[in-house]
């Protein structure tokens, strides 16, 4: 088996879409998924490396699996459902804690997936607004969608979790996604950023030697003189 | 979900043989160890068997279990584990909390007594660390809460090495090197024993379910997680295989590469680890037992032990290239690469990736079957063979044994979907292209090309050309009959020429534009049969369409004659007669040729040039009178012919000039008397007939080219005359000779000139003429002059030279000694060489020429 020279792990609440952004990325086609048990990865060819990207459960009953996940990764991709703002609460909640053993410098980037769908309700409440001019702006409920500002928001919020300084570390702008899985939206874009990404570390850490792997086969135990029965 | 058949299950020891009738006796473990097999069972007996293995022809086996002894051990409790170190010839028997060693062979406990107390289970190392083959590393959960031990095991003693706390009780353990992999009461640890950092993996909950910890390899390990998750970890904390879905309630794992084999109560589970899918269920009902020894995957009941045998690998990917399960196949066959030998690998990899082609190929995939039949190295005849009617007929090709695929042909693979048929052809087109040139077609190239030839001529493809007209094996026959049936004339034609049968092919050429058989490839054919014909070495072909291609086009056929490469010419291969026999039918080519033959290749033969001028004439004269007029609206023949006429110099004069005659060709005439050298006459007939008198002086330019200054002047001065004699136009003509005089006043002698001119001619008239005359005169004297002192200057040196030489005495005495002889002289004559020199007339004699002085010497 090759053994791959990066990882990136995508985290997120169930049903958010992340076995449907990985198969629209690799395999170009939006199936009909089933919840994901446990996990899955593909390996993917970028440039001269081998990249590993998994796929994780969002199921509650394998949530203890995730820190196992992340650990080594270069990066993490945090997935919420545009259309339930409860999904991204989620991330900070329950998915950024896994993150704690994934690599010093790895990268996150926040995606918001299924905009598809709210393009669709958003036609919708416009007919709406048509209909009845006159309430427009009277109710300022719970919001119904994500917006891109909060998850700028919870990436500022990741990286003083990490203790990073916004400075050394890639802007906002440049890490919060909106994708479509259906339509392929942005999704090229969100690996293939995270890829250009992730190379550079791969070659820093190749140039560092392995930190994070500890090569038993080159341990030589110390040679005791003792006198065996030939000897 | 699709199932291999990568497992059967036999029977190994029969219940009967291991407790008899004893109903409450339990198996508690089993240790497999090359065909030592052990039972430990819940009496406090461990028994011992030798398995014989019968291989069946299916590629399964069967096992028959001989009893060799069994012995107990004492105690009241059941044998919980049993583990062999077969260097050291010891089985390690977990019973009561404690393990003891026994021999292997005779189960009597070593003598020393040594044993381990205080062990609720444990594990060994199978990547030791200590390096002595002698000892084996044991790894136990000690009765002590929360402690792991580690100890060294030799013959007849044991030492503890090691004693780690761990966080929470231990549950279960494997060990890889110096690497613990620990099932806590809520979670997998691994545990660096020897640098004591611990890595958390994953929780689980060990009140639901029983944890099961198995090392499968090098440094990795397979852990029952939650969900019924078997979950890879290595000994750096990661997963570097995704998961595989057992049921919940899975007792006992163990991996047969490439699978992991799973036991719940009422099945056995096959995962493959390659793709983590499901590959087999066997029903095996009530199993606590499922372990793997060396390969060796035995499963247990309580009652009875049974074996998984694999099936070969072979088989499986067999079975799964049967459906059509090629990304799978590949996989196994991948992966199988360590377990067989690299010979026999590499054959059944070979033909595994050929028949995965071949799958792939039958689905249309083409990119995929392509790049498998590549590696593969497939011999593209069975490819090919697919096709009806491509192989040729002489090909000694049969199919492989047994079969790659199972298509009999095309038709049946499409069933007849000609869109599907098309594709595949013309995956075959660029596959056989590709591979034509590499080394894959050596041994094979006709049945290729030939195959090719078959495919391009089919689907009307441009190429079909570019293969016959470059390097190609295309058998003759077999092609031919194809090209014939698919009415590809003109490339059939190119498929003789390329077997060196021009004549076939140039027939048939013939008879496309003929109109006799249709074939639209080229609408300039004609055109193309001229040009190889132009460019044919064979004469016979050449004269044998010679007609035939002048009677479509003169001027285009006589290239054949005309344009042929030099290198050919020179061996001359047609004769000018032959060929002027020939195209007397054909004025047009004939005029061309003779063109060809008397300026492109210059021949000085007096015929042709008659000939051709004759031609020419007889042109000029048909195209009529009308063209006779001057110079401006002369016609393309007439020029040449005055080209020709001017030229050369080796046609018949007078006999033009009697055909010329009074056929109102003043210029022609001219040119004729010109030849003649009858100056005068031809000056007349420009002069007086044509008045051109711009043509008049060309003409003497023409004439007196490359004769000496007088005979040139003697022209000029026949033309004065003319202009100057008695006629009726006398006034334009003394125009035209104060022009000529004015122009061209260098050309005469002026005293004569002055002679012949009228007196009442103003000097003003002729002032240019009479100033380059002054010029030119006193220019002349001037130059005669400076000639002339330059002559006496040289003089003057000559006898300065002269009076030198005699105005000194020399002396002679009997000192002087001769120069060449080195003797005196004896008599007062002598020779003396300018530079003083003093020889014998007799050594100057024999030598005619001093050394140091080239020039006769003066004798004095």
């Amino acid at each position: 088996m090759r053994k791959p020279d990066g990882k990136i792990v995508l985290l997120g609440d169930m049903n958010v879409g992340k076995t449907s952004l990985l198969q629209r990325y690799m395999e170009r086609r939006f199936p009909d998924t089933v919840s994901t048990v446990g996990g899955a990865f593909y390996l993917k060819q970028w440039r001269s490396h081998n990249i590993s990207i998994w796929d994780t459960a969002g199921r509650e009953q394998f949530h203890g699996l995730g820190s196992m996940y992340c650990r080594g990764a270069a990066a993490v991709i945090l997935t919420y459902d545009v259309n339930h703002p409860q999904s991204l609460v989620e991330l900070e909640d329950r998915f950024l804690g896994l993150t704690d053993t994934a690599n010093t410098d790895c990268l996150f980037a926040i995606v918001g997936n299924k905009v598809d769908l709210r393009e669709e309700g958003a036609t919708e409440s416009q007919e709406k607004e048509g209909h009845s001019p006159g309430t427009a702006g009277a109710s300022p409920k719970v919001p119904k969608h994500v917006r891109l500002e909060d998850a700028m928001a919870l990436y500022k919020k990741i990286l003083r979790y990490k203790m990073l300084d916004e400075k050394d570390a890639p802007a906002a702008e440049q890490m919060c996604f909106e994708t479509s899985a259906k339509t392929g939206h942005n999704v090229d874009l969100l690996f293939e950023t995270l890829f250009e990404m992730v190379v550079p570390m791969i070659l820093q850490q190749r140039a560092q030697g392995p930190v994070q792997t500890v090569d038993i086969s080159s341990y030589k135990p110390p040679r005791q003189t003792k006198a065996g029965c030939c000897a | 979900m699709m199932s291999t058949k990568a497992f059967t299950l036999v029977s190994a020891v029969e219940r009967e043989l291991l407790m008899g009738d004893r109903e409450r006796v339990n198996i508690d473990c089993v240790e497999c160890c090359g065909r030592n097999l052990y039972v430990g069972t819940s009496d406090c007996f461990i028994h011992h068997f030798l398995l014989e293995e019968n291989a069946l022809p299916a590629g399964t086996a069967t096992f028959t279990a001989t009893k060799q002894l069994h012995r107990h051990l004492g105690f009241k409790k059941a044998v919980s584990e049993l583990r062999a170190a077969s260097a050291l010839n010891r089985l390690l028997v977990l019973c009561d909390n404690s393990i003891t060693l026994i021999n292997m062979m005779s189960l009597e406990p070593v003598p020393s007594g040594a044993r381990i107390k205080g062990a609720m289970a444990f594990a060994l190392n199978e990547n030791p660390v200590s390096g002595d083959p002698f000892c084996v590393e044991v790894c136990i959960i000690s009765v002590k809460r929360r402690t792991i031990q580690v100890f060294m095991v030799y013959e007849d003693r044991v030492q503890i090495v090691r004693e780690v706390s761990t966080p929470e009780q231990p549950l279960a353990v494997a060990v890889d090197g110096h690497f613990l992999c620990l099932a806590l009461t809520t979670q997998y640890i691994i545990l660096n024993y020897s640098t004591g950092v611990a890595q958390d993996l994953f929780p689980y909950c060990s009140e639901e379910k029983r944890p099961i910890v198995k090392r499968i390899g090098r440094q990795e390990f397979l852990l029952a997680g939650p969900g019924g998750l078997g979950m890879f970890a290595t000994v750096a904390g990661i997963s570097q295989r995704a998961p595989v879905h057992w049921s919940e309630n899975v007792v006992g794992a163990a991996v047969c590469f490439p699978y992991v084999i799973a036991l719940d109560e009422e099945f056995i589970t096959v995962h493959s680890m390659l793709d983590q899918q499901q590959k087999q269920t066997l029903p095996f009902k009530e199993g606590h037992i499922l372990q793997d020894f060396e390969g060796r995957v035995i499963v247990a009941t309580s009652k009875g032990v049974y074996i998984l045998v694999p099936l070969p690998l072979e088989k499986q990917i067999q079975d799964l290239l049967a459906s059509r399960r090629v990304e799978e196949a590949l996989i196994l066959a991948k992966g199988a690469r360590r377990n067989i030998p690299k010979e026999k690998f590499q054959v059944m990899y070979r033909r595994i990736l050929q028949q995965a082609g071949f799958i792939q190929f039958a689905q249309l995939q083409f990119l995929e079957a392509k790049e498998l039949f590549r590696s593969s190295q497939l011999d593209v005849r069975e490819l090919i063979s697919l096709y009806p009617f491509l192989l040729p007929a002489s090909s000694s090709f049969t199919r492989s044994h047994p079969p790659l695929h199972e298509y009999a042909d095309l038709n049946q693979l499409t069933q007849g979907d000609q869109e599907k048929m098309a594709k595949c052809k013309r995956f075959l087109m660029s596959y056989l292209n590709e591979v034509r040139s590499t080394e894959v077609a050596n041994g094979y190239k006709e049945d290729i090309d030939t195959a090719l030839l078959k495919l391009y001529a089919e689907a009307d493809h441009d190429s079909l050309l570019d293969l016959l007209v470059t390097e190609n094996f295309c058998l003759l026959t077999d092609s031919a009959a194809w090209l014939e049936k698919h009415k590809k004339y003109f490339a059939l034609g190119l498929l003789y020429h390329y077997n060196n049968q021009d004549a076939a092919a140039v027939q048939l050429w013939v008879n496309i534009v003929n109109g006799d058989i249709q074939d639209s490839t080229r609408s300039d054919l004609y055109e193309y049969i001229v040009d190889f014909l132009t460019y044919s070495l064979d004469r016979e072909l050449v004269w044998k369409y010679a007609d035939w291609v002048l009677q479509k086009s003169e001027e285009i056929g006589v290239q054949v004659f005309t344009k042929r490469p030099l290198t050919e010419q020179q061996k001359d291969s047609f004769n000018p007669e032959d060929v002027i026999t020939c195209l007397k039918k054909y004025p047009k080519a004939l005029v061309k040729y003779l063109e060809h033959l008397v300026v492109d290749r210059s021949l000085q033969k007096e015929e042709y040039h008659t000939r051709l001028a004759l031609l020419y004439l007889d042109e000029v004269l048909r195209q009529g009178p009308g063209a006779s007029g001057k110079g401006a609206e002369v016609t393309e023949t007439q020029a040449k012919l005055r080209h020709l006429l001017q030229k050369s110099d080796l046609y018949r004069v007078h006999f033009l000039l009697d055909r010329i005659q009074g056929a109102g060709l003043p210029m022609e005439s001219a040119i004729l008397h010109g030849k003649l050298e009858e100056h005068e006459k031809a000056l007349r007939i420009l002069v007086h007939e044509l008045r051109d008198f711009s043509a008049a002086e060309d003409y003497c330019l023409w004439r007196s080219e490359g004769r000496d200054p007088p005979y040139r002047q003697r022209l000029f001065h026949t033309l004065l005359a003319i202009y100057l004699g008695p006629g009726p136009s006398a006034h334009e003509l003394t125009v035209a000779a104060v022009d000529l005089l004015n122009h061209r006043a260098a050309e005469f002698d002026a005293a004569q000139v002055l002679q012949l001119l009228p007196g009442s001619w103003s000097v003003q008239l002729l002032c240019p003429f009479l100033m380059g005359a002054m010029r030119d005169s006193v220019h002349t004297r001037r130059t005669t002059q400076v000639a002339l002192g330059l002559a006496k200057s040289e003089n003057l040196i000559y006898k300065y030279d002269k009076m030198k030489l005699k105005g000194s005495s020399v002396l002679l005495s009997d000192k002087n000694l001769c120069q060449m002889c080195q003797n005196p002289f004896c008599e007062p004559v002598f020779v003396r060489y300018p530079n003083g020199g003093l020889v014998h007339t007799h050594c100057a004699a024999g030598r005619h020429t001093n050394p140091s002085s080239p020039s006769p010497g003066a004798r004095t």
